[in-house]
């Protein structure tokens, strides 16, 4: 039962119903609801380290960038990896799994949370929900949103991108995160295994090849991951520069600029293989009579879609190996997720929301 | 205020603002702009076409009513627990302000305790010292007129007595006078633990306030959904009936995930 319900004093949930669909990712959480809140954090929670963090931070849990900016007076998680939970869901959890645990059940009610809740309406939630998430995983979701909500579905991100554009049929959704870059294809019917393939060559894969090319080429450039995420989400580019990447990095604690333009472009550009190699494998296997129109519609998602000329790089690396093709890039790849389930959570019958409460 | 007027209000009160810099973090390249007039007037047109199209006319009034009704209904909510927002505020406010102030009466009642019972026992001591030297002074004073007497008495025995009988009057005062000043000390100690009391009393009643005007800071936390009711697939949805499977597959998907984990 949620926690709105039941409780002494509880107003009665006779105003109305809100709709939440939410993306739950490795690197950002975003929510989309049905009274016009759209938010996004960071996948991060932090708790205080000990009494005098504490009282200093005046809270017991942060998240998203306030956590990140304070996290030297937090244990700061990152509770999900590769797109999925940092829990195995056994009985010999190490207590490094039960915080993770603890932090992905934190996020989620603090995502449920942005979207501003009334405490009198019905709260129904979809959340998007990895494809290769396990069903522990995939309870632990569930059971983390039942606290907030009265009734829960999870649906798989890719699908749930599709549908909210509603591109249903003979369509091929490449969702770029942090963890994973999922491809599925999508042919009417819900997307099996054989319809999704997964690479964990993604947003943070791009960061660890950025942070050991700055490395390697410049000397005494200091840097944490978040700076380079960061210089990623700023610069990140394929194909032809449109501008020089001049990066300030502190030398011996003097800020020195770094032209870093060939570098993030040879960083960002290892998505491309695994995405033709995705492409490929997916298409071969479709029936031929509609291959050339799968190629034709190709949908580029989530955060790494942001990278600039992506679409144009894959359409020219598809019409090397596989003849043409075309790459349309969504209009929201921070909301596309949480926008499709958003939809979803709309179109579901009551009697559906009803069972499952 | 006409229904479109009330229209336009609640589009902008539901609007919220952004900058283009957030939009570009957020990866949105292009924005469509359109006008809150056209928004208005799109919104009025679909609901008088779909009501012209659906209802007869009499019917279509009464919908047509009982919508507005029921829009306008849904703005007052909203005025309501604006309303109730800043007024839970205040009272947060001026609750916090009140146990501020109470904190600080009681640190200065502590600190005005401590210093009359530090300066109790020095006040005493020399009071008695007074007395001592006084009764001293008798004494001496009762040996040199015996002196003057001429040995008719031997000393020590009228020593002794006279001794004996002073200190026995000057316990008797001493104690009296210990008891008048206990009595007022007393009193003092008393009175001021009262006070801390009742501003103990108070502190907890004001914190308990506090804490239900925390309780009730949840009231204006929450924007209304656009929806009174459940929704589900419109009946003219192009692909209605795909989407019913896909929904059915969805549903038994998380059914049989549920139900495994209730197990």
């Amino acid at each position: 039962m949620s926690q709105n319900e039941g409780g002494a004093g509880t107003p009665a949930k006779d105003h109305g119903v809100l709709y939440i669909g939410m993306d739950l990712g490795t690197s950002r959480t975003s929510v989309s609801a049905s009274n016009g809140v759209r938010e996004t954090v960071y996948s991060m929670v932090g708790y205080p380290k000990d009494v005098v963090s504490r009282k200093l931070l005046k809270k017991d849990v942060l998240f998203g960038k306030e956590a990140l900016e304070k996290r030297l007076s937090l244990k700061l998680y990152k509770p999900l990896e590769k797109g999925v939970l940092k829990y195995t869901g056994d009985g010999s959890m190490s207590d490094e799994a039960k915080a993770n645990l603890k932090a992905a059940q934190d996020l989620i009610g603090e995502a449920i949370r942005l979207a501003k809740p009334r405490k009198d309406e019905l709260i129904y939630c979809v959340i998007g929900a990895p494809a290769e998430a396990s069903m522990k995983n995939k309870e632990a979701i569930i059971e983390a949103a039942r606290a907030h909500v009265d009734s829960v579905m999870l649906c798989s991100e890719p699908f749930s991108v599709a549908y909210g554009l509603e591109w249903l049929e003979d369509v091929l959704v490449i969702d770029i995160g942090a963890g994973t870059t999922d491809l599925c294809r999508m042919h009417g019917t819900m997307p099996e295994d054989a319809d999704q393939v997964m690479y964990d060559i993604a947003g943070d894969a791009i960061d660890a090849e950025l942070a050991r090319l700055i490395e390697k080429h410049c000397p005494g450039a200091q840097f944490t991951i978040h700076m380079i995420k960061d210089i990623k989400e700023r610069w990140g580019y394929v194909g032809e520069p449109s501008e020089r990447a001049i990066v300030e990095l502190p030398v011996d604690g003097k800020p020195t600029p770094f032209d870093l333009t060939e570098h993030v472009r040879t960083a960002c550009a290892i998505l491309i293989d695994p995405i033709i190699k995705g492409i490929h494998k997916l298409v071969a296997s479709f029936d031929p009579e509609f291959q050339t129109r799968l190629k034709n519609r190709v949908l580029l998602a989530g955060g790494g879609s942001m990278i600039k000329g992506l679409d144009t790089a894959v359409e020219k690396a598809m019409k090397e190996r596989l003849g043409g093709g075309k790459v349309i890039r969504i209009e929201e790849p921070i909301y596309g997720g949480a926008n499709g389930a958003l939809k979803i959570a709309h179109d579901m019958p009551e009697e559906f929301w009803e069972k499952l409460k | 205020m006409s229904l479109k007027d009330t229209l336009k209000e609640a589009v902008k009160q539901m609007a919220f603002k952004t900058s283009l810099d957030s939009l570009k973090k957020k990866g949105v390249q292009q924005v469509s702009v359109l006008g809150i007039d056209r928004i208005i007037a799109l919104i009025d047109e679909a609901v008088h076409r779909s009501l012209k199209s659906r209802l007869v006319g009499v019917e279509r009034e009464a919908v047509a009513d009982a919508t507005k009704a029921e829009f306008l209904r849904m703005l007052r909510s909203n005025e309501e627990l604006q309303a109730q927002k800043s007024e839970v505020q205040k009272l947060k406010e001026r609750a916090e302000e009140e146990v501020d102030q109470l904190r600080r009466e009681l640190q200065s009642q502590h600190q005005e305790l401590q210093i009359k019972l530090d300066a109790g026992d020095p006040a005493r001591a020399s009071r008695y010292e007074g007395e001592n030297a006084a009764i001293a002074g008798r004494v001496n004073e009762l040996f040199h007129l015996l002196g003057q007497s001429g040995g008719a008495i031997g000393l020590s025995t009228v020593q002794d007595k006279v001794l004996e009988l002073l200190m026995e009057v000057v316990a008797g005062e001493r104690k009296d006078a210990e008891a008048a000043r206990k009595a007022l000390h007393d009193r003092d100690v008393d009175l001021l633990q009262r006070r801390i009391g009742k501003l103990n009393e108070s502190l907890a009643h004001t914190e308990r306030r506090l804490r239900e005007v925390a309780a009730m800071k949840s009231l204006d936390d929450g924007i209304s959904s656009v929806y009174r009711d459940v929704q589900g697939l419109r009946a003219d949805d192009m692909q209605v009936g795909r989407k019913k499977e896909l929904m059915a597959e969805i549903f038994k998907a998380n059914l049989q995930l549920q139900k495994k984990k209730s197990q």
